[in-house]
């Protein structure tokens, strides 16, 4: 309370003297995220660290990224509580079962923002990725390209995964709008690059013909597994990872369309946060960013995806490095992936 | 005394560890308390079981990579036929999840007993075919828990006369661990069944020859082991308030848990102690790790580093004092 005082003051001292041109370093910020070594998730890591770093604001960030379930990430919020941090930003591993810790953290005045997928429990901010129109987006775009019928390889990502559940239901939207399309295989690639990619070339040498296939976001694989098989390519569906869009780009004869889905969401959380810190609240609890798609089919869309390919990323990195309008770091300081103090 | 301190040493210096921590922990973060041994122990909980299923089956001289498994199976049983039921429901899920749980470890064991299939081999199978099962109760996470089974983790048991100040280090679940594990492993070590299971772990030749069903037992040490899986599946749908039907990551830290509670892998020899303290110290390492903010990629590392030092000075002394 007194150090909450003194900060206040000082910060009311700071902002009447300079104006706000200096601003007092003394947010800790914890993180917590439940899935490690996945292009997505670690950009959405690295967007944090940057965002942290920019704003100025933050003393140090105190980061738990491993893999775990939702009684783990429990324990990690209670961990960062226990550090004493202001504000915890988490990529639930579900909507409802970290609800106990978040209303613990809440409870004693920590600020908590939730990132890329929504959760249940009221007193935290959400700042996530429309998850089902991204399925939707892709998959409608996928099904009036291949003229309204056929058969298309449906790739998920991780079974019993909310965030693939959500995109089911999308999927599913679509499908029930185009009763002449066809599911010719369902897989589960668990989000893992290699695994998609034996799953696409074992499905190839079966032979039974098919007309399309909806990635989860392991998508230049897929492609790379078209193009060293010699196999003639069909429409692909994917995300908008810099591998993918390159190839959108470059590869003869691919069709394709990237939806966006911003790993940087996480650098936006942090801003949010930030922002919650200082007595601003935003509009909604909730926020949804909802996904574009970018295809190659037209001038237009060709234009787009020509704009945003970026070959200086990681390949399983998605291209949109930055939200507009929420994150405030350079393009140098996502790639250093480095957070105050280090 | 000192013949206790002999056959106890390996838990006696887990405790010291344990201790050691804890007043570190004070040191690096001063406001550590209450609070934060109740987090702890809520933390330890699924661990605790899953380290207790594994333990009994290691003695036993077998190993269980199925146990995340199933209390995937558990947890989301109990979270789909508690979702919207009443609270008095719940009385009923709870034996039956457990009931669940030991119908699956017997599974588990008759198909090593009854095929001959080396025990990695069929509970690596059993991994799969358990996840799938879980998968098809609930494809997603999602289900509910009685409010009840969700008090039963939260906060510190009130002991009538005793004030707040001294109860409030007293975590429920610790409560609830102690309880539940003792209950089952206090009666089992002194029955005959229990002397069996050491048997048949230590020579199961020996034990076949003094009169031990080999057969029989290691069906039962499965059994009891799929029963304290179960346990650990009700805690986690407890704590969540849902079923998660991804395994955790639960199989890997009950293997270290036992080797570092003293439990020896080849079978035979060890108890529930060790490896119960060795699950608290892990996570208490974690939470430290946590405080000082150390980088997440080197966390698993010194997880890791901890285990091995620890076994291997573990080791050191027992090769001195049989030289002595």
């Amino acid at each position: 309370m007194k150090k909450q005082l003194l900060k206040a003051t000082l910060l009311g001292a700071f902002t009447m003297s300079l104006m706000g041109s200096a601003m007092a370093m003394d947010y800790t910020i914890g993180i917590s995220n439940t899935v490690q070594g996945n292009g997505w998730r670690e950009e959405m890591v690295c967007a944090m660290k940057a965002e942290a770093l920019a704003s100025g604001k933050v003393k140090s960030l105190n980061i738990a990224h491993r893999n775990t379930d939702a009684a783990g990430q429990i324990e990690d919020i209670n961990n960062l509580i226990q550090a004493g941090v202001d504000a915890i930003v988490i990529n639930p591993a579900n909507p409802d079962g970290v609800a106990s810790a978040i209303k613990a953290a809440t409870d004693k005045g920590i600020v908590v923002v939730a990132v890329d997928q929504s959760v249940s429990e009221e007193s935290a901010y959400v700042l996530s990725n429309n998850q089902e129109e991204y399925a939707y987006l892709g998959a409608k775009w996928l099904f009036e390209q291949i003229g309204g019928k056929g058969s298309v390889v449906y790739m998920r990502g991780a079974a019993g995964a909310s965030a693939d559940d959500d995109r089911d239901k999308g999927f599913k939207r679509a499908l029930a709008e185009h009763p002449d399309v066809k599911v010719a295989h369902e897989v589960f690639t668990g989000w893992q690059q290699d695994q998609g990619k034996q799953q696409i070339l074992d499905y190839i040498a079966t032979g039974i013909p098919f007309d399309g296939v909806w990635t989860s976001g392991i998508d230049n694989v897929i492609v790379d597994a078209f193009v060293e098989s010699d196999t003639p390519l069909v429409p692909i569906v994917g995300a908008d990872n810099a591998g993918f869009v390159g190839q959108l780009n470059s590869v003869d004869g691919l069709v394709g369309a990237a939806v966006t889905n911003p790993g940087s969401v996480g650098g936006a959380g942090v801003a949010l946060a930030i922002k919650l810190l200082e007595g601003e609240k935003p509009a909604a609890r909730t926020v949804l960013v909802d996904p574009e798609l970018w295809e190659n089919a037209t001038e237009a869309g060709k234009a787009q995806l020509m704009a945003a390919a970026d070959p200086s990323l990681d390949p399983e990195w998605p291209v949109s490095i930055s939200i507009p309008g929420w994150t405030n770091y350079s393009k140098e300081q996502i790639i250093a992936c480095k957070g105050p103090g280090e | 005394m000192l013949k206790f301190i002999r056959s106890h040493y390996w838990n006696l210096g887990l405790c010291l560890i344990l201790v050691a921590l804890l007043v570190f922990t004070r040191i690096i973060q001063p406001n550590y308390g209450a609070s934060g041994l109740e987090s702890l122990s809520r933390a330890a909980l699924p661990f605790a079981f899953a380290t207790a299923a594994q333990a009994i089956v290691v003695i036993a001289g077998g190993i269980d990579l199925s146990i995340a498994s199933m209390m995937a199976v558990a947890s989301v049983t109990a979270a789909v036929l508690m979702d919207g039921a009443s609270e008095q429901t719940a009385i009923f899920v709870v034996p039956f999840v457990l009931f669940v749980g030991v119908c699956m470890g017997a599974i588990n064991g008759m198909l090593i007993v009854f095929t001959r299939v080396p025990d990695i081999v069929v509970t690596l199978a059993m991994l799969f075919v358990w996840e799938g099962v879980a998968l098809m109760i609930l494809h997603a996470p999602g289900g509910g828990a009685a409010e009840w089974l969700k008090g039963l983790l939260i906060g510190s048991v009130p002991i009538y006369g005793v004030p707040e100040t001294i109860t409030q280090f007293i975590p429920k679940s610790l409560i609830l661990m102690i309880v539940c594990i003792g209950v089952v492993w206090l009666p089992f070590r002194r029955s005959r069944f229990g002397l069996s299971v050491y048997a048949i772990g230590s020579s199961s030749l020996a034990a076949f020859r003094s009169g031990v069903s080999v057969n029989r037992t290691k069906i039962a040490a499965y059994a009891l082991a799929g029963l304290f899986a179960a346990f650990g599946g009700l805690v986690l749908t407890a704590s969540t308030g849902i079923g998660a039907p991804i395994p955790g990551p639960y199989l890997l830290a009950s293997v270290a848990a036992v080797v570092l509670g003293g439990v020896t892998l080849g079978g035979g020899r060890g108890g529930l102690v060790g490896p119960i303290i060795a699950v608290v110290i892990l996570r208490l390492v974690r939470t430290d790790l946590a405080l000082l903010s150390v980088d997440p990629n080197v966390t698993a590392i010194v997880e890791g580093t901890i285990m091995v030092v620890v076994v291997m000075a573990g080791g050191l002394i027992a090769v001195r004092t049989r030289h002595k």
